[in-house]
């Protein structure tokens, strides 16, 4: 199936013109034979070569834009049907809906929190992606008025959704020029719809239910020159999510259906079910979705699963070796000894906040490892913690010598006490029982 | 035209049953069993197949259990009978998984107050129980004989069995015919190696559950999910080893930051939030029991449960 980069060399223009965006035809060949780029993006290629290359170079799950500018996100392009295989690249966009009938404080309101709203977890900013504005009363001005306002606030990607071309042209009149998503185009009203997308070079939602029906109409939609599509599956049920959505996912990644081979959209407005629609759509492959404003505590559940999920597994995230605060310590705070894998920190942190008792963390390099690979694979050892209590000054900052050891590390103990001349004490093993611990022993340890 | 949607799986996840009743033998209302499955949970389009089940978390000394669930619950968490109660008839969990927290104060020797306490719960509810001993070597074992001689008969559930730390909860699960919780940190080859571990001490497929230990949401919970994944995948390709149900516990869900330190009005609605997208997550990634604090979590949860169930058979598909 796959050609090798050289096969696929051989059929390019070879004119290095770099209007796909390489350096050279070569280096676009390799691209293509990974999967990596769109054949599209050779202005130069002959029908034959389209058809060879066509359907066995683009990834299998084609990349497509939703918007311009700075906040513009990027989704498909996805390999596998499991994030341990590999990772999930593109996380998906969530976006706010608005109904045209809503008065333009209340859009306003809305377009202003996604712009502003923003999260911070391990050092990223998790925000919102969007509006989706629904044209509820079927009205081409009054939907235009929505849009309207929706941009005088802010520059975010948009999905158009309605029923009718006039409020389409009325709306892209407008914003078409800003890659706003156009939802949807269906048997009925596929020849139009493709034409507006082509028109405005818009990304456009194409919506069945079905396997079939949703390949038919993808190749209707491509035959209109229609080539930026997302897939609204029409999920009868949540299960009926799952099943479709990780039938759409297995067979475009296995090139087993090529016409499948677009990023999914879900409406995730069903209440009460829409939380369980979003935490689906996250988990189970979807790439655009949208959902009511949320409530605080659903926005951050939300964002915070995306994270999770859309995190690379072949990256462990590490911290900067270095002694933190806890409090404000003074120098007869205690001070943790733990490694640098970002997990492991944060969890360890957030229970010594939790004891109001300030403290000092001095977190060892062992290269993102956790404590217990660490000590299996001898990377946390006597000397690291020597050298580390040195180059992190810890003798300036605290005026005991006495140091806290992950329970997981016991074994150290004595050749650690041996190379710093510091006083160990083997702390818990899971983070969770710090509290306890330092209310007793370290209290008792002081007295 | 048909579809071929092959993932190359030919295993099936071993069964587990939970809880007994009066004509096999015990005294619960209702008896679960549990796994059984042979794809992924909600993948068989089957609605008649069995939905994850949601256990309340209970404990007998609150000491350290999350605030949010003493402001909840009220005065009922210093009540277990009572807290039992309340979980099968006003929360209407499908088990309760019921924590000795007081057997893991320091120097606790009162062995009979444990099956006091058992006895307490058992009469309190018809539903299967879960029971989490001690934490402390040196009481395992009579912790573990004690709950299991006094509910002899019921088919519990007991926790937790880790690598360094399984035989006095094998022992006590063998002489009573319980089953038990095999737990790893994380790691499907660790899972594995402890599933082996048990049954060379003679501990039956049929009586363990893996708990591949769950992350909280934003602290780790995206290994846990892997880790689940990979267990199921690698029981549905034939492992049996590894082809046991699974239950899932994100016990540091209410003391991460984010629940922790919320604003007091946010506070449950976070707490909950917070349980339910963990819950929905390792659902679809293999776990049968999903383990909760938040009483109001549960209702939530069944709810989206009975949704993802009623999936369309890809009739359709011609």
């Amino acid at each position: 199936m796959a050609l090798k980069a050289l096969d696929v060399y051989k059929l390019l223009p070879k004119k290095n013109c770099k209007e796909c965006g390489d350096p050279t035809c070569l280096t676009f060949a390799m691209k293509l034979a990974s999967g990596k780029a769109d054949v599209d993006l050779c202005p130069y290629l002959d029908e034959h070569a389209k058809s060879v290359l066509g359907a066995t170079t683009r990834p299998p799950i084609r990349l497509v834009k939703v918007g311009v500018g700075e906040r513009s996100f990027a989704v498909g392009e996805e390999f596998v049907l499991y994030r341990h295989d590999k990772t999930f690249n593109h996380p998906p966009g969530i976006l706010f809906k608005v109904s045209d009938l809503w008065t333009p404080e209340e859009i306003t309101a809305v377009t202003l929190r996604v712009r502003d709203e923003s999260f911070t977890r391990i050092g990223t900013d998790l925000r919102f992606n969007g509006i989706a504005i629904e044209n509820t009363s079927d009205s081409p001005d009054t939907f235009a008025q929505a849009v309207a306002t929706v941009e005088e606030s802010a520059d975010l990607p948009l999905v158009l959704i309605a029923k009718n071309i006039e409020a389409f042209n009325a709306a892209l009149i407008q914003i078409g020029s800003y890659q706003p998503l156009i939802h949807a185009a269906t048997n009925e009203n596929f020849r139009e719809m493709s034409a507006l997308a082509k028109k405005h070079s818009c990304p456009l939602v194409i919506k069945a239910h079905g396997l079939n029906d949703l390949t038919g109409l993808v190749k209707n939609c491509v035959a209109e020159g229609a080539k930026k599509l997302v897939m609204d599956l029409c999920p009868q049920s949540l299960g009926d999510f799952i099943i479709t959505s990780t039938a759409v996912r297995q067979l475009a990644i296995t090139r087993a259906v090529p016409d499948l081979g677009y990023p999914v959209f879900i409406d995730a407005t069903h209440p009460p079910l829409q939380d369980a629609e979003i935490a689906l759509g996250i988990v189970k492959y979807a790439s655009v979705i949208i959902t009511p404003p949320l409530s605080p505590a659903s926005a951050k559940a939300a964002l915070t699963l995306r994270q999770n999920i859309y995190t690379d597994p072949q990256k462990p995230i590490q911290m900067n070796p270095g002694l933190y605060r806890v409090g404000t310590p003074g120098k007869d705070a205690p001070v943790l000894l733990t490694v640098n894998f970002s997990l492991t920190f944060f969890t360890l942190q957030g229970y010594l906040e939790s004891t109001r008792i300030p403290c000092f963390m001095l977190i060892v390099d062992t290269e993102g490892l956790s404590v217990l690979t660490a000590v299996a694979a001898g990377k946390l050892n006597e000397t690291l913690v020597r050298d580390s209590i040195r180059k992190f000054e810890v003798e300036h900052e605290v005026s005991h010598k006495t140091l806290i050891i992950p329970g997981y590390s016991a074994p150290l103990s004595g050749r650690i006490e041996e190379a710093t001349g510091w006083r160990v004490m083997v702390g818990p093993r899971d983070a969770a029982e710090i509290g306890e611990y330092l209310h007793e022993e370290w209290k008792k340890h002081e007295s | 035209m048909g579809y071929d949607l092959n993932f190359g799986w030919n295993g099936a996840i071993g069964q587990v049953i939970l809880g007994a009743t009066k004509a096999e033998g015990g005294t619960r209302n209702i008896s679960y069993r549990i796994g059984g499955g042979t794809t992924l949970q909600f993948l068989d389009g089957n609605p008649a197949s069995p939905s994850p089940l949601v256990a309340l978390e209970i404990c007998d000394n609150p000491e350290y259990w999350s605030p949010i669930i003493k402001n909840y619950c009220g005065d009922l968490v210093h009540n277990v009978h009572e807290w039992a109660k309340a979980a099968e008839k006003v929360y209407k969990a499908d088990l309760v998984r019921l924590y000795l927290t007081s057997t893991r104060q320091r120097n606790f020797s009162d062995i009979s107050a444990v099956g006091k306490t058992v006895e307490s719960v058992l009469s309190a509810t018809g539903l299967p129980l879960i029971i989490e001993g001690s934490n402390e070597p040196k009481i395992d074992s009579d912790v573990f004989l004690k709950c299991g001689e006094t509910a002899k008969g019921e088919r519990l559930l007991l926790g937790t069995a880790e690598a360094g730390r399984y035989r006095s909860i094998a022992a006590a699960a063998l002489a009573y015919n319980h089953s038990l919780i095999a737990q790893s940190p994380i790691d499907v080859n660790l899972a594995k190696q402890l599933n082996i571990l048990l049954r060379e001490i003679g501990v039956q497929h049929d009586h363990i559950m893996i708990d591949p230990y769950t992350g909280a949401l934003g602290y780790g919970f995206e290994y846990s999910y892997s880790a689940m994944e990979r267990i199921r995948f690698s029981a549905l390709k034939g492992d049996t080893d590894l082809a046991m149900p699974v239950i899932c516990s994100a016990i540091d869900s209410l003391t991460i930051k984010e629940v922790r330190e919320a604003e007091p009005a946010l506070q449950d609605e976070i707490a909950l939030q917070w349980e339910f997208y963990t819950g929905i997550a390792a659902a679809v990634a293999g776990a049968e029991i999903i383990c909760v604090r938040h009483p109001k979590t549960i209702s939530m949860l069944k709810n989206a449960f009975t949704g993802m169930r009623s999936g369309a058979v890809f009739s359709e598909v011609k």
